[in-house]
C-alpha cells in the first residue's frame, strides 16, 4: 500500500496524526479535539490495498463508557460450547439459528436484557433491493442472496414480510431520460431483480398520492419490508428451540489468547472455553475483535433518527419511496437541501408492516456508540426534508421517534470473514445498513465455515418453523372465536390502539426468550407501540407481568436493568427502598 | 345477534348518562365498556369537586360514577364489560357492531349509536420533547392510575409539565403520597387548568408554576435522571440561553387531551377542527345519520357535570331519532376557541339549545354575539372568561327566523 499518499491525505486534516502500517492495517494515532476531523482522517486513510484502518486517534476529553449488566455471577463457569457467538442484535440471532441446524452446541451472550436492543430494533427494516450498492462490495453479495431469502424465513419464523417495492422518484427531465436507464443497467450489472420504469400515471396506480413534481420513477420491485425487532427476537426464539443457548444481561469482558487462539472468554457470568468465537458485537465489533486479537477495522457509529406517523396517515405511502438525489431539490424545498449528510442517501418515507408511515433516517457521525438519543433539530429536519416526497406530511403526524447507532466501518463494507490473525475467530463486524437484509445471509456462510472447522454433521431433528401465536387482530373473527374459546385471555384486550390481547402478553411471557418487561413485550405483542404510546395499557402490562411472573409491580422493568417504573406502595410514602 | 335500539360505546360518565336517558325515553339500551367495570377515568379521580351541578354536592370521582351505575343498574340497560368494538358497519337503518370479549366475538345489531368514548393524552413525544427513552416519563392519567388504582408511587421527585387540570390534580396528590413536585412548568403565559385547581392544588402545597416555560429534553439511560427546563418566547419557542437541568426521577405530562373518535373516522364522520371532535347538530348527532357523540370524545369539558348533560341530551335523542331536515351552519367567529353544536337542523326543536363553548383568551368582559345574515339575534355580557373553563349558555334558536340558506355566527367581542 501507499502508505506516504495515505499520510498525505490524513496529515491534510491533522497534521499531528501519525501514520503507520500495522499488520497490513493502517494505523492512526494520535489525539484531536473534533470527532469530525478524526473521522475524516479516517476516511482519508482507507486504501484497496490494506486490511483495513485502525483509527486509534483520541477525542480530547472523551472517555466512552460502555453500558454493561450490573450482575456478577458463576452462570456460565467452565461452559465448553462449541460455538460462543458475542452479540445479540440480529447477526447473533440468525447466527445462533443457522448454527443450531448443526449437531453442536451454541452459546450466544447478549449484554442487554434482550436480544435486538441496538441497531437491530432501531432501524426502518427495510428489505433492500441492493441498488446503491457496488460490484465487490460484501454488501452487495449479501444483499442480493439475503433479499432473496426473506420470504421463506419470514414464513417459518412467523414474522409478517411484504414485499412493498421501493421507488426512486425523479423531479426532472434529465434525470427520466438519462439516470433512469443508467439505473435499470446499474440493477441489470449488479443483479438487482424486477427494476422497471413507471412514467407519473403508471406511478398513480400504485401510490395514489405522489408528489407534484414527479417526472417518473425507478420502481423495485424486490425490495420489501420486515419489523426488525420481531424478526431477530423470532430469529433468537426458534434457534433456543433448536437447542441454542441465549445468556442475557452478559458481557464479554475479555479473552484469553495462545499461540493465535482463543483459549477462553471471561464474562461477568463466568468464563467460557468455546472453540469458535464469532464476533457479532454490532457497535463494539471492533473492540471484540482487538479482545480476540483480530482486529482489522475500526467502528465509527452513525446515528440515525427514524420517525413514526400515525396509521390514520397510512394513505401517504403504499410502498417506500424517496426523491432521486441527483436533481436539486424543488426551489420550495431547496432550503433544505443541507439535510443530506454523510453517507445515507437522505431516507425517504416508507410503509412498515405494522401499517404505520415511517420517515427518514438522517445520518450523524457521533463518537458515542450507544447514545440514541434523539434531538429537535434533527426530527424537525427530516420532517422538512421528507416533505418534499410527502407533501401532505406534518408533525402533527408524528406519534413517535427514535434513533439508533449504524456500526459502520471506514471502508462502508461489512467485515465478514475468518480470523486472519487469530485461528478460531469469525468475524461478521461492521454490519450496519442493509444489515437486516443481509444478516441471513451472512449467517448461511459461517454456517458453512463452522461446520467444515469443526467437522460438525447437520442436526436431523432441526425444526425451522417457529411456534408462536399469531397476531390475533389480523385473524377473521371465526379464527379468532376458537382461540378465546381455548383462553378467555385472547378475549380480553389490553392495548387499545393495537387491539392486543392479554392471552398474546401471557403468550410471549411464555416463550423460548423469556423477557419480562414492558418494552420486551412492546417489542414482541405491541402493547404501547400505538397512537396513546401505552398511556392507557403500560399500568395493565405491568400488572399482568407481575402476576404471572409473581412478582410485585415495583419490579417490573421497562427495559434494562435499572430501569424501574414503580416505587413500592403509596402508603409506605415513598419510603420504598429505592 | 342481539338487537338494541340504541347501543352506547363507553361506560364512563358520558355513555352511562347517555344509556340512562336512552332507556328512560323507551329505547332497548346497550352500554359496551372495554375495561372491567364500568366508570371510565373517574375510577382513578378520588380528588372531590365532582358533581356540583348535577347532584348538588360535591362527590369523589369514584362515588360520582358509582351514581351513575346504581342509576343504570336499576334500569333494564345491558352493559357488557371487557368488551371490545373491533368493527361498526354501517347497514340499511341502522349498525352491526363487532366486538371481541372473554365470551368470544359478539355481533350486535342496532338503529343509534351514541360515540362515548372519552380522550387520551397526548404524549411527550407529541410535544416534541427529546433526549433518552427511560423509565419515568408518564402522562398524568398514567401516574394517576399507579397511584389511585394500583397504590403504587411512580416518582419521589418530579417535574410536571403542563398545567392542565390532571397535571395540577397529580401535583397534589405526589405531594400527599410523600413525593416532592419540583415544579410545574407551563408553556403558555397563562395556566391550562381551572383556578380552583390552581389554587387548592399548587398554593396550599407551595408548588412553584412556571409560566411560559417547557421541558425540552430528558436524560437517563434506564431510570430518568433529569430534565431540562428552558423559558419559551411568544411563539413557545425555547429561548437558547434559558435551559436549565432539573434533577429528577420523573417527568409527568398533563399537556393536552385528545378526543378519541377512531370508531368515529371509520364510520366517516367528518370531525371540527376546534374540538378535534365530531361535528354534530343540537341533539349532538354526528355528520352520519344515526351516530350521536357525547362526552369527552365530542369535546373536552372542564366538569363531568356537564359531560353528564350533554350524554343525556344525547342519549335520549338517539332513542328518539328524529327525522333529520335541512341544517344551519353555526359558524365559528372571533374570540370563540371551540364550541358545541356547530349546526342547526332546523326540522328538529332548536327552541332551548345549550351552546357550549370556550374563549380563545382570556377577556375580562365580554359579549357573546349570534348573528344571522349580518344581523344580530342574540348577545350575552360574560365576565372573566378563561379558555380552560368551558361556559354554558340556553339559546332559543327557533325565534331567530332560520332558513336553509341563513348565515349564522357565533363570536365574543371583548369590551
Amino acid at each position: 500500500m501507499n502508505l506516504k499518499a495515505i499520510a498525505k491525505r490524513v496529515h491534510k486534516i491533522a497534521p499531528s496524526v501519525k501514520v503507520e502500517e500495522h499488520r497490513g492495517c493502517v494505523r492512526l494515532t494520535g489525539e484531536l479535539d473534533s470527532w469530525d476531523a478524526i473521522y475524516r482522517c479516517g476516511v482519508a486513510a482507507v486504501s484497496g490495498k490494506s486490511l483495513g484502518v485502525l483509527n486509534d486517534i483520541r477525542l480530547k476529553g472523551f472517555v466512552e463508557e460502555m453500558k454493561k449488566p450490573s450482575l456478577r455471577d458463576r452462570a456460565l463457569e467452565g461452559k465448553r460450547p462449541d460455538v460462543l457467538i458475542v452479540g445479540g442484535g440480529i447477526m447473533g440471532c440468525a447466527l445462533a439459528r443457522e448454527l443450531s441446524r448443526l449437531d453442536i452446541s451454541v452459546l450466544l451472550i447478549e449484554k442487554a436484557n434482550d436480544v435486538g436492543t441496538g441497531a437491530s430494533s432501531r432501524n426502518d427494516g427495510c428489505i433492500h433491493p441492493g441498488i446503491d450498492l457496488h460490484r465487490g462490495q460484501l454488501k452487495l453479495h449479501y444483499v442480493l442472496r439475503g433479499n432473496a431469502m426473506y420470504e421463506g424465513l419470514c414464513k417459518e419464523l412467523g414474522c409478517d414480510f411484504e414485499r412493498w417495492a421501493q421507488t426512486f422518484m425523479f423531479s426532472t427531465k434529465w434525470e427520466r431520460y438519462i439516470i433512469a436507464p443508467l439505473m435499470l443497467l446499474k440493477g441489470k450489472l449488479l443483479g438487482v431483480p424486477d427494476m422497471s420504469f413507471k412514467t407519473p400515471a403508471e406511478m398513480r396506480e400504485l401510490e395514489p398520492h405522489p408528489p407534484k413534481w414527479l417526472t417518473g420513477a425507478v420502481y423495485m420491485a424486490s425490495a420489501g419490508v420486515v419489523s426488525p425487532y420481531k424478526v431477530t427476537i423470532a430469529l433468537a426464539e426458534n434457534a433456543i428451540e433448536n437447542g441454542a443457548e441465549v445468556s442475557l444481561n452478559t458481557v464479554a469482558e475479555g479473552m484469553e489468547l495462545k499461540d493465535g487462539r482463543i483459549v477462553s472468554v471471561r464474562t461477568n457470568r463466568g468464563t467460557v472455553y468455546p472453540k469458535i468465537v464469532v464476533n457479532a458485537a454490532g457497535a463494539y465489533s471492533d473492540v471484540i475483535a482487538e479482545m480476540a486479537g483480530d482486529r482489522t477495522f475500526t467502528i465509527h457509529p452513525r446515528k440515525g433518527t427514524d420517525l413514526i406517523l400515525d396509521k390514520k396517515k397510512a394513505y401517504y405511502a403504499l410502498s417506500s419511496f424517496a426523491r432521486s438525489y441527483f436533481a436539486p431539490l424543488p426551489p420550495e424545498a431547496r432550503e433544505e437541501s443541507h439535510a443530506a449528510v454523510g453517507h445515507t442517501k437522505g431516507g425517504g418515507v416508507m410503509r412498515t408492516v405494522d401499517g404505520n408511515i415511517l420517515v427518514g433516517p438522517n445520518a450523524v457521525e457521533q463518537p458515542y456508540r450507544e447514545d440514541t438519543s434523539t434531538s429537535l433539530s434533527d426530527v424537525m429536519s427530516i420532517i422538512r426534508k421528507q416533505k418534499v416526497a410527502a407533501e401532505e406530511l406534518s408533525a402533527a403526524d408524528v406519534i413517535t421517534y427514535f434513533s439508533g447507532v449504524r456500526a459502520a466501518t471506514y471502508e462502508e463494507d461489512f467485515v465478514v470473514r475468518k480470523g486472519i490473525f487469530t485461528e478460531n475467530v469469525i468475524e461478521t463486524a461492521g454490519i450496519q445498513s442493509p444489515g437486516i437484509t443481509a444478516a441471513p445471509a451472512i449467517a448461511c456462510d459461517v454456517r458453512d465455515w463452522v461446520k467444515e472447522m469443526l467437522g460438525a454433521k447437520d442436526k436431523k431433528d432441526f425444526d425451522p418453523v417457529r411456534k408462536h401465536t399469531p397476531r390475533l387482530a389480523g385473524l377473521s373473527p371465526k379464527e379468532r372465536e376458537e382461540y378465546i374459546r381455548r383462553d378467555p385471555a385472547y378475549g380480553e384486550i389490553v392495548c387499545r390502539c393495537e387491539e392486543v390481547s392479554k392471552g398474546e402478553i401471557i403468550d410471549a411471557l411464555d416463550s423460548p426468550l423469556k423477557v419480562c418487561t414492558v418494552d420486551g413485550i412492546k417489542r414482541r405483542v405491541r402493547p404501547g407501540m400505538g397512537r396513546c404510546q401505552g398511556g392507557f395499557c403500560s399500568p395493565l402490562v405491568v400488572k399482568i407481568i407481575a402476576e404471572h411472573e409473581g412478582m410485585r409491580e415495583e419490579d417490573v422493568l421497562k427495559g434494562d436493568e435499572g430501569s424501574f417504573i414503580l416505587y413500592g406502595d403509596t402508603k409506605k410514602g415513598g419510603e420504598a427502598d429505592k | 345477534m342481539k338487537e338494541y335500539d340504541v347501543i352506547v360505546i363507553g361506560g364512563g360518565p358520558a355513555g352511562l348518562a347517555a344509556a340512562e336517558s336512552a332507556c328512560k325515553a323507551g329505547a332497548k339500551t346497550a352500554v359496551l365498556e372495554r375495561e372491567a367495570r364500568l366508570g371510565g377515568i373517574l375510577k382513578q379521580c378520588v380528588h372531590d369537586g365532582f358533581g356540583l351541578i348535577r347532584f348538588g354536592e360535591k362527590l369523589a370521582g369514584p362515588e360520582y360514577a358509582e351514581r351513575y351505575i346504581d342509576l343504570v343498574e336499576a334500569l333494564p340497560v345491558d352493559t357488557y364489560t371487557l368488551t371490545f368494538v373491533t368493527e361498526i358497519k354501517k347497514e340499511k337503518d341502522g349498525f352491526a357492531v363487532t366486538c371481541v370479549s372473554r365470551e368470544g366475538m359478539l355481533s350486535f345489531r342496532t338503529r343509534a349509536l351514541v360515540l362515548a368514548t372519552g380522550c387520551r393524552e397526548r404524549t411527550a413525544k407529541q410535544v416534541l420533547i427529546q433526549g433518552t427513552r427511560p423509565a419515568g416519563v408518564f402522562t398524568a392519567g398514567t401516574a394517576q392510575n399507579f397511584v389511585n388504582l394500583m397504590g403504587k408511587l411512580p416518582a419521589k421527585r418530579c417535574v410536571i409539565l403542563g398545567s392542565g387540570d390532571i397535571g395540577l390534580i397529580m401535583a397534589r396528590r405526589l405531594t400527599l403520597e410523600g413525593a416532592e413536585v419540583e415544579g410545574v412548568y407551563e408553556v403558555k403565559p397563562e395556566p391550562s387548568g381551572l383556578t380552583r385547581n390552581i389554587h387548592q392544588c399548587l398554593h396550599d402545597f407551595d408548588i412553584p408554576l412556571h409560566l411560559s416555560h417547557t421541558v425540552t429534553r430528558v436524560f437517563g439511560k434506564d431510570r430518568l435522571t433529569a430534565v431540562e427546563v428552558a423559558e419559551v418566547d411568544d411563539r413557545m419557542r425555547p429561548i437558547k440561553g434559558t435551559e436549565r437541568v432539573v434533577e429528577c426521577d420523573a417527568l409527568i405530562l398533563s399537556v393536552g387531551l385528545i378526543p378519541e373518535n377512531e370508531l368515529a373516522e371509520s364510520l366517516g364522520v367528518k370531525l371540527d377542527p376546534s374540538t378535534k371532535g365530531p361535528e354534530c347538530d343540537q341533539t349532538y348527532m354526528s355528520t352520519v345519520e344515526g351516530v350521536f357523540s357525547a362526552g369527552n370524545a365530542l369535546n373536552v369539558f372542564d366538569l363531568v357535570d356537564y359531560v353528564s348533560e350533554c350524554a343525556a341530551d344525547a342519549g335520549g335523542n338517539a332513542a328518539r331519532m328524529l327525522p333529520s331536515g335541512e341544517c344551519v351552519r353555526l359558524e365559528k367567529g372571533k374570540g370563540i376557541l371551540s364550541y358545541v353544536p356547530h349546526r342547526i337542523d332546523l326540522a328538529k326543536p332548536s327552541d332551548r339549545v345549550v351552546l357550549f363553548f370556550r374563549s380563545a383568551k382570556d377577556m375580562d368582559r365580554a359579549t357573546l354575539r349570534i348573528s344571522a345574515d349580518g344581523k344580530e339575534v342574540y348577545k350575552k355580557k360574560f365576565a372573566f372568561l378563561r379558555p380552560p373553563e368551558m361556559q354554558r349558555v340556553e339559546i332559543d334558536f327557533s325565534a331567530f327566523g332560520l332558513n336553509a340558506k341563513s348565515k349564522l355566527t357565533v363570536e365574543l367581542e371583548e369590551n
